[in-house]
């Protein structure tokens, strides 16, 4: 139906059309990904959430979501510290998540 | 002693022969690859050291460790004696054949294979004084060797008697030449015997003799006995390159390298490949590592990392994530390899570089989040300035004061740092608080993970900041930020003191009193406080004053690990905790009453799984001090 | 001495059990670790979602319960299953009771706080945990903070926790958060108070409600996101880290007193003597029933029968509804043995 205007495509998910290939390549070699119940406890306590905008709930969020680059963001501040895995409820294994994708997204970009 | 063949020559002499010629062909070439690997520098090092007074101390270790294998009898008597017994007594064989050759048959002096096969090529029908001494030795000497071939082979059955309770599975390679060495000196035995009564023999060899010559027609057997002796010989030298038994060798080669200073560059090339060639996949490695109380992740030990970097395996990588770094197996290597570095090394070859940046901490500028608004006042392209790295808290006024950095770990256990501070107000310390508001990472984890070119930025950061507040002294309460600040930061001129040494001099200098409980205290070894730093007697001083140790099974250099060591990043939650469960029965926690810690990833890792309670050493000092 | 049912554990699963068995002409004993029955009950103040007196309720339990069953001070030493299929039980005073049927109602242990060493329990005099709250709402302790103005509740501490060694929900925590808000509140009208929940679980009748007041009435805010760490502020306040998920922002704030909503864990304390009775546990440490659904209250082994919190987090209504379902259970099974 032409409505006479654009819809704005980019203000809403379409699960329909998104591709989050990197996301099942990282969980099927480290599950744990899918384990996330979005509590915020690993932004919270994040080493480089202090410095730049590094959130790793909403970067896993946007991963699901196929959005890789703008995943990327959000972790290449990351300092590998450790932090969120240890406050994490449902124990996932954060960093392994973070160099796995650190290496996919190397093979997909550089 | 006269020649028994004329021209000192046999066919069979040359499966043998090929195969010496082969490996010192073989031998020569690896020497030279490996000292083209090296750097110039490293070369100079190296010279230096051969005409060195060094020098002395090389060959003295060369003799303690790769003949008479004295670490492996600290470890356990018979699997000492078993391997020295088969080095040294190989290696007397060798040079006492030599020195026979030199004595009585010295037209044949220097053809390779005269010494080896002197028992058929001589006749010597009478007993002289001088001969029957050097016979008598050769026939020590090879009872020696058979001894440890039977408590080689006893081993492979029975080898918790000789205190290992998993060894190295076998490669095909390796099998090879354990056979042919398993069987070179039967045969040797078998080979001598058969010719004690022409070519002359001793206590061993005469007796086997006698028994022989029970059998009629045993002359045809003697050309075939000493072919299958050559033979065996000869198997084993080609399929020395292949096997475990490289380490003979290598070892020696290694020794003068690390006496000459030099250490691993590179996971594969120059001074590792030597290391990975010494590694005598002897498997001590493996039982004193925490993985192993894991299911299915034994194979991830240092043994088996080390023959698939020789292997060149891809493997190899996945291999050394799986590690915590505990360092454990290099404590307990008999040959000293750093196993560790090696897979820090390799991690560091394989880290996709392209992804952390930390630009904005350098240029100390802060990075607006991109948003899609636009913002009036700011859009994405401007940043936000923000040059102070220096607050008013970091600023000291003077020197007294020291600069306390709680790291990331220590902000998830505030009890910590609230417990030190209550201690450095006790004993009237002033002290600031560097990281109040949070800490940039002191880059070690970034380091284990393989990336020390990205932990460069973090640590010129924090670097800069101490030095900018006029400190000191660097008080630390983390044992993984006190090993990178001590190894990495380059803070000349500073102190850096871990809050267990600290505490323990307050204490030592009256500043502070404590009264004694009667508490059952069981004290766990942090391994980057212990085994990498070397600080071990400080935290016990201190607990002695507060209340009395438990005795663990194992501690300071081979305490167990937590297993929540950030240098690996393939364990789940589940299998960490198999370790903490393992780490807490070699504590002998069941005899304490509280388990205490001066780390506080160690802290966080046991304390919800051991049932009493867990505790730093600044807060048990802090509840106890008067 | 002898009797037909004997009752582990004296909290609302086993005064209710023990005067319905009683009604129905059994002879029972109930016995109890500490000197006060009552369980955990009679250290709360007011019940959810009505706020009935805890006191009046524990009240009505006792008195429906004849003096000489109850014994208190007394502890299980050793239990054993003699040839007859009776249970031989010996206690710390000495005593033995041989019954014919047991009722373990032994229920829950409070998450020890101090083991989640993030929030700094035992080191801050601002953070407190529920239990602590309920007995200054009884008047029965201090809480070193006076006049509060802001307050923080955080949900989940020691529930659905890998790290904390509990995957359980506790399933009554997000409803006494609430409640324990409008109650502060009630005290503190100046105070702003903040709950911070991972997901809120308000499953019951009434509970919705209590939500609705409690942000309209009572001005409480609701702020999705879990409490990753607490450090130390001026002036005994503490500031609390967490990250606004629905803001997508980490968040900080500083409060005068914090309460961690302990979980309810299993009692460990009972290990031993459900092994030698080899009673089914899950890996949670709460025992397993066979049929959960149609035999509530039988456990794997004959004879021995469980209710209450003792088979996992539930609410009062819920345990003295077991408690009714597994005294006829016992009834029925005392009737075949007669047999």
């Amino acid at each position: 139906m032409e409505f006479g205007f654009q819809l704005y495509k980019e203000q809403k998910v379409d699960l329909d059309i998104i591709d989050n290939s990197i996301f099942e390549k990282i969980a099927d070699s480290q599950p744990d990904i899918l384990k996330c119940i979005g509590c915020g406890c690993c932004t919270a306590t994040c080493t480089g959430g202090k410095f730049t905008p590094t959130q790793f709930r909403k970067a896993i969020l946007l991963l699901e979501r196929g959005l890789n680059d703008n995943a990327f963001d959000l972790l290449k501040g990351c300092m590998l510290c450790g932090k969120c895995s240890l406050v994490c409820p449902r124990g996932i294994n954060t960093r392994d998540i973070i160099l796995k994708f650190n290496e996919l997204y190397n093979q997909s970009k550089f | 002693m006269k020649e028994r063949i004329i021209f000192g020559f046999d066919p069979f002499v040359i499966p043998f022969t090929l195969g010496m010629v082969f490996i010192i062909l073989y031998l020569i070439t690896g020497t030279v690859r490996i000292i083209f690997h090296l750097s110039a520098q490293e070369r100079k090092n190296l010279l230096k050291l051969v005409f060195s007074l060094k020098l002395f101390k090389t060959i003295k270790e060369i003799i303690t460790d790769v003949l008479l294998h004295v670490k492996i009898f600290k470890k356990n008597l018979l699997l000492g004696y078993m391997h020295a017994s088969i080095a040294f007594g190989w290696f007397m064989l060798i040079v006492i054949g030599h020195v026979e050759v030199l004595l009585y048959i010295p037209q044949r002096n220097g053809v390779l294979y005269y010494p080896i096969f002197f028992r058929y090529f001589v006749m010597e029908t009478n007993q002289t004084l001088r001969g029957g001494f050097f016979f008598f030795l050769m026939d020590l000497f090879l009872l020696m060797v058979l001894s440890g071939i039977a408590l080689a082979i006893y081993k492979r059955f029975k080898s918790r008697r000789l205190g290992m309770k998993k060894t190295t599975k076998h490669k095909p390679g390796d099998r090879i030449a354990l056979t042919a060495l398993w069987l070179i000196f039967p045969l040797r035995l078998l080979a001598e015997s058969f010719t004690a009564d022409i070519s002359g023999g001793s206590f061993l060899t005469k007796s086997v003799n006698s028994i022989i010559q029970l059998f009629p027609s045993y002359d045809a057997l003697i050309t075939p006995i000493w072919w299958a002796y050559s033979i065996s010989l000869g198997i084993f030298f080609f399929a020395l390159p292949f096997s475990r038994y490289m380490h003979i060798p290598t070892e020696i080669l290694l020794i003068f390298l690390r006496n000459a200073g030099i250490v691993s560059s590179s996971s594969r090339d120059g001074f590792a490949e030597t290391e990975i060639y010494s590694c005598s996949s002897c498997g001590i490695c493996i039982d004193v590592c925490p993985m192993i109380s894991v299911k299915d992740k034994t194979k991830f030990t240092s043994v088996y990392l080390i023959r698939e970097l020789r292997r060149r395996k891809e493997a190899a990588l996945a291999t050394s994530s799986q590690c915590l770094m505990c360092n454990k197996c290099v404590e307990a290597c008999p040959v000293g390899i750093d196993s560790t570095r090696l897979k820090l090394l390799k991690k560091q070859e394989e880290f996709a570089t392209n992804f952390f940046s930390y630009i904005n901490l350098n240029n100390g500028q802060n990075i607006k989040e991109k948003t899609s608004v636009k913002e009036q006042i700011f859009d994405d392209k401007q940043v936000v300035p923000n040059k102070q790295v220096v607050t008013k808290d970091t600023n000291i006024a003077n020197k007294e004061t020291l600069l306390y950095y709680a790291g990331c770990m220590t902000h998830l256990t505030p009890a910590i740092y609230e417990a030190l501070f209550k201690i450095l107000n006790k004993a009237s310390v002033n002290y600031s608080f560097m990281d109040k508001d949070g800490s940039i990472c002191c880059g070690r984890p970034l380091i284990l993970a393989g990336a020390a070119k990205h932990a460069k930025s973090l640590i010129e950061k924090n670097r800069e900041i101490i030095k900018n507040s006029g400190a000191s002294v660097l008080l630390l309460s983390c044992p993984i930020c006190y090993k990178v600040f001590k190894e990495e930061y380059n803070l000349e001129g500073i102190k850096i003191l871990h809050h267990s040494e600290y505490i323990n001099e307050l204490i030592k200098k009256g500043k502070i009193k404590i009264e004694k409980t009667t508490l059952n205290i069981s004290y766990h070894d942090p391994c980057d406080l212990g085994r990498g730093s070397g600080i071990y007697e400080q935290p016990r001083e201190l607990l002695s004053t507060v209340g009395t140790l438990v005795k663990p099974i194992e501690e300071r250099e081979m305490s167990a690990c937590c297993g929540g060591a950030l240098a690996s990043t393939k364990f789940s939650y589940e299998q960490r905790n198999e370790i903490v469960k393992c780490a807490l029965t070699v504590l002998n926690v069941q005899k304490a009453n509280v388990l205490v810690t001066s780390c506080p990833l160690c802290l966080k890792t046991f304390s919800p799984i051991y049932e009493k309670e867990t505790m730093d050493i600044a807060q048990i000092v802090y509840k106890q001090m008067i | 001495m002898t009797v037909d049912v004997l009752i582990i554990g004296g909290g609302p699963a086993g005064l209710k059990s023990a005067s319905l068995l009683e009604s129905l002409g059994y002879k029972v004993v109930l016995i109890e670790k500490e000197s006060a029955v009552g369980g955990h009950i009679k250290n709360w103040d007011r019940l959810f979602p009505d706020s009935i007196d805890a006191k009046e309720v524990l009240d009505t339990l006792i008195k429906n319960v004849s003096q000489s069953t109850i014994k208190t001070d007394k502890s299980v030493k050793f239990i054993s299953k003699q040839k007859n299929s009776i249970y031989n039980t010996q206690l710390n005073s000495g005593e033995t009771i041989l019954s014919s049927a047991l009722l373990l109602t032994t229920g829950f242990s409070l998450f020890p706080a101090q083991k989640k060493e993030e929030y700094g329990y035992g080191v801050y005099d601002g953070v407190i945990t529920n239990a602590d709250l309920e007995s200054f709402f009884k008047k029965e302790s201090k809480i070193e903070i006076e006049n509060p103005s802001k307050i923080g509740f955080v949900h989940c501490v020691g529930s659905r926790d890998e790290k904390a060694g509990n995957k359980q929900c506790s399933k009554v925590c997000c409803i006494t958060a609430v409640k324990q808000a409008i109650e502060l509140k009630e005290m503190f009208p100046n105070a702003q108070i903040f709950c911070f929940y991972m997901d809120l679980r308000m499953f019951g009748r009434g509970y919705e409600d209590i939500y609705l007041k409690a942000q309209t009435e009572f001005g409480v805010r609701f702020i999705r996101g879990r409490v990753s760490e607490v450090a130390g502020s001026s002036n005994n306040k503490v500031t609390v880290k967490l990250e606004d998920t629905l803001a997508s922002k980490p968040m900080t704030i500083t409060l005068d007193l914090l309460v961690l909503m302990s979980g309810m864990i299993a009692n460990k304390s009972n290990d031993n003597m459900l092994e030698s009775l080899s009673i089914k546990m899950g890996d949670d440490g709460f025992v397993n029933i066979e049929s959960p659904i149609t035999d509530i209250g039988k456990t794997n082994i004959q004879g021995v029968f469980a209710a209450g919190s003792i088979l996992g987090p539930k609410t009062l209504p819920e345990v003295i509804g077991e408690s009714a379902s597994v005294a006829f259970a016992i009834d029925k099974y005392l009737k075949k043995n007669k047999k």
